[in-house]
């Protein structure tokens, strides 16, 4: 196998000094906080198929804009939220007879996509970016959306959290709480629709759990409590878009990947740590929010 | 006295077919119910229609405030990072504003009701890591901190330790004299003879009285079908049998 | 002349007689293999091996190594990945399954993506049923004879099993050998369709067959070569919208096959019996 000699590391600072990555360290610092925060949710209610779903399907949207110059945003906002809407008629996000339905429907939608992208991209770079993201070209509007689905998910995270987590825990007994089962997850999925759209750009429509679900996963690993997976899974995946970038600027890369391959490596370690160490009895006392 | 749990002329079903039918009973404040039935047998439609996730088919269900529901242990996740005390503080969410965060008041109510079911030292444990029983009296818990009027109890004493089996007795009767209301659900015709009415359930309400009348051979055979194992009693005396439970595997 | 000139342009070359031999060969076993992968509940699981075999397949092409092998290799660590990080039991499967396709993905982009690198990535994604080769036809066929034998040894011990699990593990059948065999034949079936129709979309050939048909179908048997009979059309059908249209070959076979699937749910369904 032919190994490429590999570039030498660039020097972070000298990095700092182009506005094109600063632009990206803010970006990519606002989704670890919404990833992180809706990202713990994820896992804890089962939702990762959908994540990833929800990102593959805003494709077509994405193509159909560049060739249209429609908005992007609007476009996969619009496919996002539809896919949220269907997941939600369906009953949960569950399984069995919707993972057929669910994988063909992404499977024309990302086959829509390359044939619209036949036409739309002369070469197939285009593709790839909308399919693995890009540093070049994020902007104040990229950062405004981020912006936006960070602040949502902190204050969905403290207004809805327990609801959430108590759904979550006794799906029966939830409706006698008092809480609108149905309206909250709805909000959960919508939640997560917006805050994938504003992840496509810079990790692209393949690789949002790459920011979405892998640290949320790393943190459950590392904690006992909702609380601190809340706010280890926002850390963590503030540190994987770092370290991500970094390797994306090294690696001359898409960011996605990198990001990518190092949350996937982070779960890695841990989960062999994890193996190897004998879980302890006793939890400390931790209450949620 | 008006009734805490009652059903008129109902029927219970999903998508139009009804698999529970002929429901008509009424229990008042500080009562203990056994809901008695094979698997299978509607048990757990009752119990969600009573919760407010069935509407019925035909005729009216109906309860006091809102019901307090616990579940059968292995149904509430075991994986969930929260702990006893996170659970017991659930109860609170009950009060009106679910979209608030917890007050300090609410977790005094949890630490209070974890003492109330023994479990003030284990506050801090991790759900998952309780026993069966402990399990259950941490739902007890949070359904005393839902200030809840009826609990509707569904297999709490199944594979449970005798120690926590007693501890859980001994909170119905309490529960019970503090005017509440209990449904519990059960298999074991035996447990039945302790509860002060009987609501005999299989595919169709077969009997609601005391347990001295419930509990006949012919209503018990009615509800069972063959799987039972009758020790003693005659045609309309009470009777104690076993039933014998097919589980799903 | 012309309808005749139209539908004789894919055989005129070399390349169009491959991509439509290599469509029906692979349309027919994988359309067979349908049945069971839905009957299955495999639907979920063929996805994440068919994405998490992306790295095996750009490996492949940096080393010059045929496809083949890289999707082979690529299936069985998808596979064993899988396993490994779902052992704990505070990750849910599918949280797990998540990461290491994420994980996958990443991998494969991020070798295939470098400015130095020669490997196509959209080829792998979608497909490249435009440079079908002998060797890839050779390998078709050998998976169409291989997989048919197999399913017909296999076929009362897959029936039995699909239909009642519990009896049949009674009966001496093993179902979790028979599920385990299955998996087998349908890591096999990836690995050589995965290089028409790609990582994103292979799915569709081992799944959209089986929903066309299922309702129109009254045994396992009818099912699978009705199965097979859908998904060589519809792979036919997409060579041409390739070559009339223009469009990639590996996509207008995935959505000939997702619109088979969608019209075979509309269809009525057989009537029951009287003894149902």
């Amino acid at each position: 196998m032919e190994l490429a000699a590999l570039p030498p590391l660039p020097d972070p600072l000298v990095l700092l000094d182009t506005e094109l990555v600063r632009t990206a360290l803010l970006e990519l610092g606002l989704l670890a906080v919404a990833g992180g925060l809706l990202g713990a949710w994820i896992v804890l209610r089962g939702l990762a198929f959908f994540a990833h779903a929800v990102g593959a399907a805003t494709f077509p949207g994405l193509v159909a804009a560049e060739a249209t110059g429609a908005s992007p945003r609007l476009a996969s906002l619009a496919l996002a939220v539809a896919c949220a809407g269907a997941v939600e008629r369906g009953g949960r996000a569950g399984r069995a007879p919707g993972d057929v339905a669910t994988g063909l429907l992404l499977v024309a939608a990302l086959a829509t996509g390359v044939v619209l992208a036949s036409d739309v991209f002369e070469s197939a770079a285009g593709a790839e970016r909308l399919l693995f993201g890009t540093l070049i070209g994020l902007g104040g509007a990229d950062l405004a959306t981020s912006a936006a689905a960070a602040v949502l998910a902190i204050g969905a995270t403290i207004m809805l959290g327990r609801s959430w987590t108590a759904v979550g825990f006794d799906p029966e007994a939830a409706p006698t709480l008092g809480i609108p089962v149905a309206r909250a997850d709805l909000l959960l999925l919508a939640l997560i629709a917006v805050a994938a759209v504003a992840a496509l750009p810079a990790v692209g429509a393949l690789l949002v759990t790459s920011l979405y679900v892998v640290p949320a996963a790393v943190a459950r690993l590392l904690t006992r409590s909702v609380r601190s997976l809340l706010l280890s899974s926002a850390a963590i995946a503030a540190v994987q878009g770092l370290g991500g970038l970094y390797v994306s600027l090294w690696l001359d890369v898409p960011p996605g990947p990198a990001i990518a391959v190092l949350g996937a490596t982070a779960y890695a370690l841990c989960a062999v740590g994890s193996a190897l160490r004998p879980r302890p009895v006793a939890a400390p006392a931790g209450a949620i929010l | 006295m008006s009734a805490a749990v009652s059903a008129a002329r109902a029927s219970l079903g999903y998508g139009g077919e009804p698999v529970l039918t002929g429901l008509d009973f009424a229990a008042g404040t500080g009562t203990t119910v056994c809901v008695l039935g094979p698997n299978g047998g509607g048990k757990t439609t009752l119990f969600r229609a009573l919760v407010g996730e069935l509407r019925p088919l035909t005729g009216t269900v109906a309860v006091a405030g809102r019901p307090a529901y616990v579940a059968q242990t292995d149904r509430t996740r075991l994986d969930f990072p929260v702990t006893a005390l996170d659970v017991a503080l659930m109860g609170s969410l009950a009060g009106g504003r679910w979209w608030r965060p917890a007050r300090g008041c609410d977790r005094q109510a949890a630490g209070r009701a974890l003492e109330r079911v023994g479990l003030a030292d284990a506050a801090g444990v991790a759900f998952g890591e309780l026993s069966g029983g402990q399990r259950q009296r941490v739902l007890i818990a949070r359904a005393l901190v839902q200030k809840a009027g009826v609990l509707l109890l569904d297999e709490p004493l199944g594979g449970v330790d005798p120690d926590s089996a007693q501890r859980i007795s001994t909170l119905f009767a309490e529960l019970r004299s503090e005017g509440r209301t209990l449904l519990v659900s059960t298999h074991d015709v035996e447990s039945a003879h302790a509860f002060d009415l009987v609501l005999c359930l299989n595919r169709r309400q077969i009997a609601f009285a005391q347990p001295g009348e419930a509990l006949t051979r012919s209503v018990i055979e009615e509800t069972y079908g063959s799987e039972l194992v009758v020790l003693s009693g005659g045609s309309d005396e009470p009777v104690r049998a076993i039933a014998v439970q097919h589980h799903e595997h | 002349m012309d309808l005749v000139d139209t539908l004789l342009e894919p055989w005129r070359s070399g390349i169009g007689r491959r991509a439509l031999l290599e469509v029906v060969l692979l349309g027919g076993i994988c359309g067979a293999l349908s049945f069971w992968v839905t009957s299955y509940r495999l639907a979920y699981p063929a996805e994440s091996l068919a994405h998490g075999l992306l790295p095996g397949l750009v490996i492949a092409a940096l080393a010059g190594l045929p496809l083949l092998l890289g999707a082979a290799g690529g299936v069985g660590l998808a596979a064993a990945a899988i396993a490994l990080a779902a052992r704990d039991e505070r990750i849910a499967p599918e949280t797990a399954t998540a990461v290491v396709i994420s994980g996958a993905f990443g991998l494969g982009a991020l070798l295939a993506l470098r400015p130095d690198a020669p490997a196509r990535l959209e080829e792998l994604l979608f497909g490249d049923l435009v440079g079908v080769g002998d060797a890839d036809l050779f390998a078709a066929g050998a998976l169409a004879v291989l997989a048919s034998l197999a399913l017909a040894a296999l076929h009362r011990p897959l029936t039995a099993v699909a239909f009642d699990p519990v009896t049949a593990g009674a009966l001496g059948l093993a179902p979790a050998r028979v599920r385990l065999a299955l998996l087998g034949l349908l890591a096999a079936a990836l690995a050589v369709a995965v290089q028409g129709l790609g990582s994103l979309l292979v799915l569709a050939v081992l799944v959209a067959p089986a929903v066309a048909v299922r309702r129109r179908s009254a045994s396992p048997l009818q099912a699978m070569l009705a199965g097979a009979a859908v998904a060589a059309g519809a792979g036919i059908a997409g060579v041409y919208a390739s070559y009339l249209l223009g469009i990639a070959a590996g996509a207008a076979v995935a959505l000939a096959l997702c619109l088979a699937a969608a019209a075979g749910s509309a269809l009525p369904g057989l009537r029951r019996g009287a003894a149902a």
